[in-house]
């Protein structure tokens, strides 16, 4: 049973330079405006009981989608159906009148939400201890912080009940101690089979509230799938771009040569039966290698490997100059070396890298050639952070 | 369609009752709150208004009163028509801003906004009528009391149809168009000047007084005055009164279920 089904819709905004040109246009027909497509070719379903995150920049139409699923706005074209009673958080309070004491604004927002007031009755004390108010309840709301003012609201949405719940950001304000009631009281919700969808900035929310996510980018989905993959792939992406990284990694570019000593013929990734894989897990070993052809009599020469997301920035590299337990020649010409360096426990949890392998000279100040390896993709898995490393707990009493 | 709208436009203060309820309620209140002379005010200001213009056009302007009104002080004949006129006023003076102040909740909460022209038409309309009520008992004390009273509600009830009308129709048109707030305004101090309120209608040159009958606040104002000061019933103002009121309503509420899911886009 699905609960929401969004079927191929489109939302257009008409963009008018000026403001009687609206006017003109409705007067003559004669189109005046410029179209802004602010979402394009979005279609997924949700089953009932199951929950949505969607994140994606700025910009990407997540607001925008979240007001066409609640209703406000109603799209260019395409379907959207829903299956029983929605309440939203697209604003804190939206429906709050500042000059009204607290008490009095539930009424008037669980009226909006369609709750008759007999019901509201019954919930007013349960609303008023959830939000943490006390005495507060009884003074206006314009009075209140905005860390009040979003319990209030994120109190009467969720205790109305409705069989799905829109949330837009509500968790980012609010001491943490109620972030944690907030999501104690989403992930009841989720118990008791409703439906909800929710819109945040913070990925560790999405991982652990939502069962898939949806990844907006310029008013399309880029990806949909399991929350955590979604949630990891938009991380990867989010840290690659916050580097300066405009031209994508070629593996053929490296390619001037201009010392004929050696040549690296390629680097690669293998698993630990030393098959080539293009994907990592974390926290396994893999093994990188690279093949050398030695081109000229009696070299000595350094190795080194690094780990990079992109051609200027390396994450971590490892050389062979300061190690002396590695034949390092001197090699005879035509000869063929296999460089290799086993990686254990791989700490990066999210993205995709490049390993590089090279020789270098002697001194390991000069290098002959450097190639790239494929891009080699991590599998995220549950977690924040780009960094996740093996560990051990314990909790003891005293 | 077109009968599905008119219908959800009729039904929402009842199908919605609770929300309506609260709106109103907050409306009522909300005017008042934090203000220290409180539900005063509601009275102090058409108080004020009256005792200007009987000053003006009784004092200065000594405007003659026609005969059939003999022996009537020029106040109370004023106010029968100013009272009536205000709540009008009032309620249509408020559409062009009522959807802009609610647009953090038509944009972030689904509920069926056609009920926000009839809350701000109502509230005007109980506030002023409230005023109009304690004037007539005065009235009635003083023994101007006759069975044509009656009629008074249902001549209420259809000014505020047509208030009710224009207002749905302003007020969405300013979400397209903020130039209506300024135009509605100079168009309520035209209007309030065309119509005989604090001056007869036999100050206005016969050859012109036939017009009156396109406008149709003079036929609201000459029915409650015929009614409670002459114990008459002007059929000829009735008989405008309720085509005209119950057609700006459908037409308006038309107007607004029409263009009401584009309200999002804009606000």
């Amino acid at each position: 049973m699905h609960s929401i089904a969004v079927e191929n819709i489109h939302k257009d905004y008409r963009i008018y330079e000026r403001p009687q040109d609206r006017l003109i246009e409705l007067l003559t027909r004669k189109p005046r405006h410029n179209l802004f497509h602010v979402l394009q070719d979005i279609s997924f379903t949700v089953m009932e009981g199951r929950s949505l995150g969607i994140i994606g920049d700025n910009g990407a139409g997540k607001s925008t989608l979240m007001k066409l699923l609640v209703g406000t706005l109603q799209p260019t074209s395409g379907n959207i159906s829903i299956k029983g009673q929605v309440a939203a958080l697209l604003e804190l309070g939206a429906g709050f009148h500042p000059e009204f004491t607290g008490r009095r604004n539930i009424y008037l927002n669980a009226a909006l939400l369609g709750v008759p007031d007999a019901n509201i009755a019954e919930m007013e004390r349960e609303i008023i201890e959830f939000s943490e108010l006390g005495d507060f309840i009884d003074r206006p709301v314009k009075t209140y912080s905005s860390g009040m003012y979003v319990r209030l609201a994120f109190s009467i949405a969720t205790m109305v009940r409705p069989d799905v719940l829109v949330i837009d950001e509500a968790l980012s304000v609010g001491d943490i101690a109620f972030q944690k009631k907030c999501v104690e009281r989403m992930n009841e919700f989720r118990k008791q089979n409703k439906t909800m969808i929710f819109c945040s900035h913070s990925m560790y929310h999405v991982q652990e509230l939502c069962d898939t996510a949806i990844w907006l980018e310029k008013g399309r989905i880029r990806e949909i799938g399991e929350s955590h993959l979604v949630v990891g792939n938009y991380e990867a992406y989010c840290n690659s771009r916050s580097v300066d990284h405009h031209e994508p990694l070629d593996i053929n570019a490296v390619e001037d040569r201009k010392i004929k000593d050696c040549r690296v013929i390629y680097t690669m990734i293998r698993n630990l039966d030393g098959e080539e894989i293009d994907s990592i897990e974390p926290l396994t070993d893999v093994i990188m290698e690279t093949k050398v052809e030695i081109l000229a009599d009696n070299l000595t020469c350094n190795f080194g490997f690094a780990i990079m997301r992109n051609l200027s920035e390396i994450m971590s590299a490892y050389l062979t100059t300061d190690l002396d337990d590695v034949p390092k020649g001197p090699f005879k010409k035509g000869e063929i070396l296999t460089v290799r360096s086993r990686l254990n426990a791989v700490s990066m949890r999210a993205g995709e890298f490049h390993v590089l392998g090279g020789v270098a000279d002697a001194s390991g100040l000069l290098w002959y050639e450097t190639k790239l390896s494929n891009l080699i993709k991590i599998k995220s898995n549950k977690g924040v952070g780009s960094v996740v490393m093996r560990v051990d707990w314990s909790v003891e009493r005293g | 369609m077109f009968f599905s709208l008119l219908s959800q436009w009729l039904r929402a203060p009842f199908t919605h009752y609770r929300l309506f309820h609260n709106f109103v309620r907050q409306d009522f209140t909300g005017q008042f709150a934090g203000s220290l002379g409180g539900k005063l005010w509601l009275f102090v200001t058409p108080i004020v208004n009256i005792l200007i213009y009987s000053f003006m056009f009784s004092v200065v302007f000594r405007a003659p009163m026609p005969a059939e009104y003999d022996g009537i002080p020029f106040v109370v004949f004023m106010m029968m028509g100013y009272l009536p006129w205000f709540a009008f006023a009032d309620a249509v003076g408020r559409a062009s801003t009522m959807l802009l102040e609610k647009a953090p909740l038509i944009t972030k909460v689904m509920f069926p906004v056609q009920i926000i022209p009839a809350v701000g038409t109502l509230v005007p309309y109980m506030v002023h009528g409230i005023a109009l009520g304690l004037f007539l008992f005065y009235l009635a004390v003083q023994g101007y009391f006759s069975l044509l009273w009656l009629w008074l509600p249902l001549v209420f009830l259809f000014q505020f149809l047509f208030t009710m009308g224009l207002v749905a129709i302003l007020s969405a048109l300013c979400v397209f168009l903020r130039d209506v707030q300024q135009i509605v305004a100079l168009a309520l101090t035209t209007w309030f000047f065309l119509t005989p309120i604090v001056y007869p209608v036999s100050m206005i040159p016969v050859e012109y007084q036939p017009l009156l009958i396109l406008n149709p606040m003079h036929s609201f104002v000459q029915m409650y005055r015929e009614l409670i000061l002459l114990d008459s019933f002007s059929v000829v103002s009735f008989l405008v009164i309720v085509p005209v009121s119950l057609f700006t309503y459908l037409f308006g509420g038309w107007v607004f279920m029409r263009i009401r899911h584009a309200f999002g886009d804009v606000l």
